[in-house]
């Protein structure tokens, strides 16, 4: 990661901001961050009222600082824009959380303990928020992670140039601090696991299992060695650094997707060695849906991006794969999406040499919680839940990317909020 | 070079290239720095003024603080610097260093007495250095020494006393630098005249306190754990320092030129300290900040000002702002308007309206949708603070339109 914002740098940020009335940023932010308020108590010198607003609702406020596309959330409707550019809301709330670890202020508290249990399966951002919310509630809150440490997508798969281990682990320590129990190598096992967490006296249990199934394109020469999904590199990338630079150094390597896993994949590629880095996409660089400034710094980091390239299969030798078989496409009528479709050229088929492929075309729940008997989810693996959060079973939430699919960080943020507050009222019969 | 004018001026007989000098302070310290300083463009120098060295003079340690406003530095400055800890036969080589050196640029020496025996041998040793000018300081506010600077300054009696010894032991022009720490700084001025002196340079630093340290609860500088009222100067103290310029050039009995000073760093600084009536300027806290390369642009400025009006000397325009600035009870309160609004540049922050309900008339109320103050003009107060937070400018969003016979307005009573 690079480096934060200073004092100084970010007094500077600060003071460009034109202090709205009823900001638009506060209104544009998924986890309900209040940047107009935390903007102006910095601005004001009045920094711990800043942390403890940046906090109050987003436990990850210095993950989300880093992570957010904030140009396209908070900083969308940003005023300064009309002056020249939006104010770096994402650095500043990366600086304001830095700054409360450097100052050992923590804003805060458990509630008065209230004598009831709390469950939470899976420690990604929601499972985190959620946990987060009811502690400050006076629930005992036990997150159960089926992996070694606390984190999901966020420790697991984002490289360590996006969210580096040091400063999210900063982050998780201040909800341990909080009194959240961390249950890690623990696996919820379907139905069966749920009924006994419940019989084991937790009042409710929120599904934060996230999307951990990569989408595979299923093209023909698909089964060649050296074809993978982007979940596998990404977290082997973690796990085992070894392998990864034995997969990819001085290897021609393609990357297929033009979303943010596929820049991580590319990036991540790049650095353990791969000789040149192609991202082969169908639409064109406009549509890629990743952050916007994302894509630039990929690019600027010397990847090559392949636009208007549609892969049809791959072609391999002694079951190794060497190529990718491609098209051109030109763009035609919008889809439902509003992007434009790709469409074939004819005659354009050629093939693009490569010693790797990595498909990251998208995540989904998959198989995470099927089998849950008594949960109703969709084809992609996706559970159905009320606007609240509550699955077809009592007493059970769930919420971020088990329910929405692969999204963005504060979607998580503000969903696990909004089950806490769902699992609060339903323990002690609010409205 | 882009100066196209004479920018040369005379004042009380010696001419000066330029109006822009150097005051009395760290930055006309040695007469290498100065030499550096004229080179750049400065016109002239208040030397660092030089006492007798019978009393050693030691500055105190730090000896400045910066005072910042949000993220712009040094928006003021506060020292505790005394005069000058080198002895005098140095100071009087450097003087003629410089006289020997560019002697087409002026050397002022600033000059303080412990007594008046002390007044009238440094004026003395001073004048056969060579110096052009003497500058009398009655106005440094934080000396060590106690009863000299701001303090005669403050005795009346002493300007004209100290004034009177020197004047009848040189023929040089003498000037009296004021402090404005006084309730009028038109008395100390017309004491100094009375004593004799030729002109007046003005002003010193303002007493001050620029801050207090939030974990030892001392003030700053913190001078061994403690802090002193002491000068504060820069950008923050211009308004002060053009009001008593003003004061002292419009004095129906004074009629003594002036040299002005307090906060100058842009050439519009500068032109508006000549247009209310200074012959000739004095920078430091602007160098402090910034060094000598500024006065490049004040230079520059000035002539380029001069051609857009057509002034061909800057004498054309000393004190050309000086019949507009009258006593409140002039004013034309029949005149009454609104603030005026072009909200095709609008860009929809809504601070116009949030100081408008706070501090104003409460005639903006907020169009949420279209993010948009909605003006009611019966209620604006024309007092103008939406236009001073607007950060649409150049050209301001929000302009004073005068409304001819609109009645002053007025809240009604709370319900």
């Amino acid at each position: 990661m690079e480096l934060g914002y200073t004092y100084s740098q970010a007094m500077t940020e600060a003071a460009r901001c034109l202090l709205c009335h009823e900001p638009p940023c506060s209104a544009g932010c998924p986890a309900n961050t209040d940047p107009g308020k935390f903007i102006r108590q910095l601005r004001f010198s009045n920094l711990k009222g800043a942390i403890a607003t940046m906090y109050r609702n987003n436990i990850l406020a210095a993950s989300c600082g880093v992570l957010c596309p904030t140009c396209t959330l908070c900083a969308s409707g940003c005023t300064a824009k009309g002056l020249d550019r939006p104010i770096d809301i994402g650095g500043l709330q990366r600086f304001l959380a830095e700054h409360s670890w450097e100052i050992g202020f923590s804003p805060l508290e458990a509630g008065a303990p209230n004598g009831q249990k709390v469950a939470v399966v899976g420690s990604g951002p929601a499972g985190l928020m959620c946990a987060s919310e009811l502690v400050q509630q006076g629930f005992a809150v036990t997150i159960f992670e089926r992996l070694e440490k606390p984190g999901g997508v966020l420790r697991h798969l984002l490289p360590e140039h996006r969210l580096s281990a040091v400063f999210f682990d900063r982050e998780v320590k201040m909800l341990a601090d909080l009194g959240v129990e961390f249950k890690c190598n623990e696996t919820i096992a379907g139905r069966a696991g749920l009924d006994e967490l419940l019989a084991a006296g937790y009042g409710a249990v929120y599904l934060a299992t996230g999307a951990w199934e990569a989408m595979r394109l299923n093209l023909p020469g698909g089964e060649a060695g050296g074809v993978k999904g982007a979940i596998g590199f990404l977290a082997r990338s973690k796990s085992d650094p070894g392998a990864v630079t034995a997969e990819v150094k001085g290897k021609q390597v393609a990357v297929i997707g033009g979303g943010d896993t596929a820049m991580d994949v590319a990036v991540t590629a790049q650095r353990f060695g791969a000789q040149d880095v192609y991202v082969l996409y169908r639409r064109s660089y406009g549509q890629m849906p990743g952050d916007p400034e994302e894509k630039l710094e990929v690019m600027q980091e010397g990847i090559h991006f392949v636009m208007l390239t549609q892969p049809l299969g791959y072609e391999s030798a002694n079951g190794q794969v060497t190529g990718v078989k491609v098209l051109r496409t030109r763009l035609g009528e919008p889809d439902f999406s509003g992007r434009r479709t790709p469409e074939a050229i004819p005659g354009t088929e050629h093939v693009l040499p490569a010693d790797v492929v990595v498909e990251a075309v998208g995540l989904k729940p998959g198989k995470g919680l099927k089998g849950f008997e008594g949960l109703q989810v969709d084809t992609s693996g996706r559970v159905i839940v009320s606007e609240a959060g509550e699955t077809d079973i009592a007493n059970v939430f769930a919420g971020g990317d088990a329910v929405r699919g692969a999204a963005l960080i504060s979607h998580a943020i503000g969903d696990g909020t909004k089950a806490a507050k769902a699992i609060v009222n339903s323990l002690q019969g609010g409205e | 070079m882009p100066v196209t004018k004479d920018l040369s001026i005379e004042m009380c007989g010696v001419r000066f290239p330029n109006p822009v000098c150097l005051s009395s302070s760290p930055v006309s310290n040695t007469g290498e720095m100065v030499g550096r300083s004229f080179d750049a463009g400065f016109g002239g120098v208040a030397f660092k003024t030089i006492g007798k060295g019978d009393i050693k003079i030691i500055h105190p340690a730090p000896r400045m603080a910066g005072y910042d406003y949000g993220n712009k530095k040094l928006v003021g400055l506060q020292n505790v610097e005394q005069i000058s800890d080198r002895p005098l036969d140095h100071n009087l080589k450097d003087i003629q260093y410089l006289k020997k050196n560019w002697p087409d640029h002026v050397v002022i020496a600033s000059i303080m007495g412990f007594s008046n025996d002390e007044w009238r041998e440094l004026a003395i040793a001073c004048e056969e250095a060579g110096a052009d000018m003497l500058e009398l300081n009655f106005s440094c506010p934080h000396m060590t020494v106690e009863g000299s600077g701001m303090k005669v300054g403050q005795a009346f009696d002493l300007v004209e006393k100290f004034s009177a010894t020197v004047k009848a032991a040189v023929k040089i022009p003498v000037l009296a630098k004021m402090t404005p720490n006084v309730t009028d700084i038109t008395e100390p001025a017309l004491s100094a005249k009375k004593g004799g002196a030729d002109g007046l340079a003005a002003i010193n630093t303002v007493l001050g306190l620029t801050g207090v340290d939030m974990r030892q609860f001392i003030p700053s500088p913190n001078v061994g754990g403690m802090g002193a009222y002491s000068g504060y100067s820069g950008p923050a103290v211009k308004p002060i320092g053009l009001r008593a310029i003003a004061q002292l050039a419009q004095h129906p009995e004074l009629g003594l030129p002036i040299s002005g000073m307090g906060g100058i760093e842009t050439w519009i600084d500068a032109v508006e300290y000549l247009l209310l009536g200074s012959t000739t300027l004095q920078i430091t806290s602007g160098v402090i900040h910034y060094g000598y390369r500024i006065v490049e642009d004040i230079l520059e400025g000035i002539s380029y000002f001069m051609e857009e009006h057509g002034f061909d000397n800057v004498s054309d325009f000393v004190g050309k702002a000086l019949p507009n600035v009258v006593s409140t009870d002039n004013f034309d309160l029949s005149r009454q308007g609104i603030a005026e609004y072009n909200l095709d540049r609008c860009i929809g922050c809504g601070q116009c309206h949030v100081v408008c309900q706070d501090a104003g008339g409460q005639c903006l109320t907020w169009d949420e949708g279209k993010r948009l103050p909605v003006m009611d003009e019966s209620r604006c107060l024309a007092c103008m603070i939406c236009s001073f937070v607007c950060p649409v400018s150049k050209p301001p969003m929000i302009t004073y339109k005068e409304i001819p016979g609109k009645p002053e307005v007025m809240p009604t009573p709370s319900e």
